[in-house]
């Protein structure tokens, strides 16, 4: 095994499932979600030579991997996005419902989300810090705030609508 | 009603598991193109079957009009050449491998694939056109030993198959390989060009 690899796997082992959850909190659905975590590590085996260590690797990682979720469903080979979040939906009450309604309803909201802002929901439920989010968004941490709260709102009333349905 | 506090909190207690390691993706991501390479494969040694199964009629029987020989030397010489042009073709992806420089295999795809486009194209009539003048030079001392309703099935039979060959079945190949390789290509520099946009 080279040194490539070796390093390759422990960034892997390291960071697949934080970025494999954003996946999945992104689609929703498993296969897309595994599609979306081996482009992403693709491109991060690929490009692994040209990490300069400006940032933290995690927030490198999730940097493509936010980048990857978004032109993935833009991609003109997929479905469009309604029928798509229709499908998101569906597998979501299926796969949760018998497991946790409660999950499968956070699911079902966050898909309601705007395609940014689920990335950027995603990744607060899992704890990045606002820094991180921001860096990796690409959007300044003072206007990062001001959305997130607004994103919170927004899925806590989605949540809260589809709860009384 | 509730709150964010309690969203949060249910995102946290719930869990998913990764179920591919890093050597599983980095196979299946290759797996996608030796799928391809597999195919290409076949066709040549499908080609390589068909030349020595030609060649052979030499071994077995003894012809004697210059017409037969003709013929077959026709017939195995454009499957001669085809099946080269294939192997090159196939020397195109066989040794650039995507995981390892993205771009060169992008490009060996592409180039793969125009070559693929061509050789079902121009090339085919090139081969279509050789298999059916070997053949008509082959059959000329053959149909002599067989009763003439059986000439009209053979000469209906052969030439009807290469009629559906060439329209429907051509055009079903071209249809398949352009789409299969195109996926690659679009899905490999989804892969390697968005990083270059956001790096």
């Amino acid at each position: 095994m080279s040194q490539k690899d070796v390093l390759f796997k422990e960034i892997f082992d390291k960071n697949s499932k934080k970025i494999f959850h954003l996946c999945y909190g992104y689609t929703g659905d498993k296969d897309s979600a595994n599609d979306l975590l081996q482009e992403t590590f693709l491109k991060v085996w690929q490009n692994l030579d040209k990490f300069r260590n400006k940032s933290l690797i995690s927030t490198w990682i999730y940097r493509i991997a936010v980048n990857t979720c978004l032109t993935y469903l833009r991609s003109e080979k997929r479905q469009a996005k309604d029928e798509l979040t229709e499908n998101i939906i569906e597998n979501r009450v299926e796969e949760f419902s018998e497991k946790n309604e409660q999950v499968a309803l956070l699911y079902k909201s966050i898909s309601k989300l705007e395609e940014n802002d689920r990335l950027i929901i995603t990744m607060v439920l899992d704890e990045l810090p606002y820094n991180e989010i921001a860096d990796i968004s690409g959007i300044s941490e003072g206007n990062l705030r001001v959305k997130i709260h607004r994103i919170k709102q927004k899925l806590t009333e989605l949540y809260n609508q589809n709860a009384r349905i | 009603m509730q709150e964010f506090d309690h969203i949060e909190a249910l995102w946290a207690k719930h869990t998913v598991d990764v179920t591919i390691s890093a050597d599983e993706m980095l196979k299946q991501a290759k797996k996608e193109v030796s799928s391809i390479r597999t195919k290409s494969l076949l066709n040549i040694a499908g080609m390589i079957f068909s030349f020595l199964a030609v060649a052979a009629l030499w071994l077995f029987f003894d012809f004697q009009s210059w017409t037969t020989h003709a013929g077959i030397s026709i017939i195995i010489i454009a499957v001669g050449v085809y099946t080269v042009i294939l192997y090159n073709n196939y020397r195109i992806i066989s040794k650039s491998d995507f995981t390892v420089n993205p771009n060169e295999f992008i490009a060996k795809l592409k180039l793969y694939q125009l070559n693929r486009f061509s050789l079902y194209n121009r090339l085919y009539w090139f081969y279509a056109i050789a298999l059916s003048l070997g053949m008509a030079l082959y059959f000329f001392e053959i149909l002599g030993h067989l009763d003439l309703w059986a000439q009209i099935l053979f000469v209906v039979l052969s030439f009807g198959w290469m009629i559906f060959c060439s329209t429907l079945v051509r055009k079903a190949v071209i249809k398949k390989d352009k789409e299969r390789i195109a996926l690659l290509i679009e899905k490999f520099e989804r892969i390697s060009g968005q990083f270059h946009e956001h790096q």
